[in-house]
């Protein structure tokens, strides 16, 4: 009883929280989808994210290799949010020259995409 | 799992260690392309610097041999055949301007000329001498402008590039081309540099980003992708839109300075235009 009120309790944050991280979720990603899910759809689309035009990540073909494979990205940035602002292209993360487009600086993508894009690359 | 983090990490590194070039762009043309050819000597070891006239190709060999064979029935044949018939059309007049040594011409492009202090290209000239004799110009980027160039790159096949930079003008011409190619712009932030230097021989997705080293040996080219010859300052357009960065127009000063920087970096390099490109 006790341990099942917990745990509805635990979800009911955890879902508030979600939509507090990222208030457009509900309208922008495909209904019913993860946070996750919908940041790989927007990391893979060419018209998007379109981060395989540079990095290897697991479930994407045709990857360009200019940039590292986007993998064990929890070991690599222990600080999510310095992931973000990597993405974001915040300038003191930024590498001289790199090709890595500043995506939250230049408004490639919203504020909110990037963060489920985080949210999914956390996950390789 | 820890090898292949090790794998990217290094990627990485190799990624950002390469990209001390710009830093060090020179203020002396000789020097820069020395610089360049250097640059490329040390990141390709295995690649002799003549072969940059086949563009990306020499990163691949699966690529090369594909490409080879398209080349020994190449689709700008006709072109070439257009743009003879065209010359011949206006012989009197396309003589007048450039000689009747119709392997003389090509080679004589991109130059710099001291008197109205901007570069010719071989497609502005074709045109000026057309409007200078009171004929229509031809219209800019394809169709007869560029089959008339690749006619004078066809017939001055094997020469090489050679252009001079005797005055300060020119100089002045060269450096602007070189710092619009190495400056970032657009929404990606992205520079010719980023991709045609640092990242030559890598990936966008499954395309080989060419050197820029090479660039101008075959155009006009026949693109694949856009079933026509093009010329140079055509391919500057998409590349710029590429970058999500405005276009500027073909010959203005802005692209004629890139290109005569362009084809200097190039001097040395047979012409073998037309080419054909995936
Ligand atoms: C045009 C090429 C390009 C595109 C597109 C691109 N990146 Fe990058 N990215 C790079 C390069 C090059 C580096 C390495 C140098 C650096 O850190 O800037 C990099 C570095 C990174 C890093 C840091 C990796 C590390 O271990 O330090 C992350 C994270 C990253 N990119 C995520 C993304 C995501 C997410 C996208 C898509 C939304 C994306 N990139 C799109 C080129 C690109
Ligand atoms: C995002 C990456 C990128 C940027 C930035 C970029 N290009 Fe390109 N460019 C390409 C790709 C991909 C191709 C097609 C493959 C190839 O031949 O390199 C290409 C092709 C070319 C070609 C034709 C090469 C050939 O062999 O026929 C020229 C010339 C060129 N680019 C010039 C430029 C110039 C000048 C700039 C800057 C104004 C520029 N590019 C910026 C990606 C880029």
């Amino acid at each position: 009883m006790l341990k099942s009120k917990t745990k509805q309790l635990l979800t009911a944050l955890a879902f508030s929280t979600a939509i507090m991280a990222s208030p457009m979720a509900a309208n922008a990603a495909d209904k019913g989808m993860s946070s996750v899910e919908a940041g790989k759809k927007i990391a893979f689309s060419k018209k998007k994210g379109n981060c395989l035009a540079c990095h290897a990540m697991q479930g994407g073909a045709m990857a360009g290799n200019i940039g590292p494979a986007l993998i064990a990205m929890k070991l690599r940035f222990p600080d999510k949010q310095k992931l973000v602002d990597k993405v974001w292209g915040k300038l003191d993360l930024q590498v001289p020259n790199s090709m890595m487009p500043p995506f939250g600086r230049n408004e490639v993508l919203t504020d909110a995409d990037i963060n489920k894009i985080v949210d999914f690359i956390y996950t390789l | 799992m820890k090898k292949l983090l090790l794998v990217a990490l290094s990627l990485g590194a190799t990624a950002t260690a390469t990209v001390s070039m710009a830093a060090t762009m020179n203020t002396d043309p000789e020097q820069s392309s020395q610089q360049l050819r250097d640059y490329f000597k040390a990141k390709y070891p295995t690649i002799n610097i003549a072969d940059y006239k086949n563009g990306a190709y020499i990163f691949s060999a699966d690529k090369m041999s594909q490409w080879e064979a398209a080349e020994e029935f190449p689709p700008y044949l006709d072109a070439i055949d257009a743009g003879e018939a065209l010359y011949e059309k206006d012989k009197a007049t396309f003589d007048k301007c450039f000689g009747s040594d119709i392997t003389k011409v090509r080679v004589k492009f991109p130059r710099f000329n001291d008197k109205t202090n901007q570069v010719e290209t071989l497609e502005g000239q074709i045109n000026k001498c057309r409007t200078d004799a009171g004929l229509k110009a031809y219209k800019w980027k394809k169709g007869p402008i560029a089959q008339v160039s690749a006619y004078y790159a066809y017939n001055a096949r094997g020469q090489k590039i050679n252009v001079k930079i005797n005055s300060e003008g020119a100089k002045k011409a060269f450096l602007a081309g070189q710092n619009f190619y190495v400056q970032p712009r657009g929404q990606f932030n992205l520079s010719c540099a980023k991709c045609h230097t640092y990242n030559a021989g890598r990936k966008a997705r499954s395309n080989i980003l060419s050197a820029n080293l090479g660039h101008t040996t075959h155009f006009p080219v026949y693109r694949a992708k856009w079933k026509h010859l093009g010329t140079l300052e055509y391919r500057y357009t998409g590349c710029n839109k590429n970058m999500r960065a405005k276009p500027f127009k073909v010959q203005s000063t802005t692209y004629k300075n890139l290109e005569f920087f362009e084809a200097y970096m190039d001097n040395g390099l047979e012409i073998n235009g037309p080419g054909y490109r995936e």
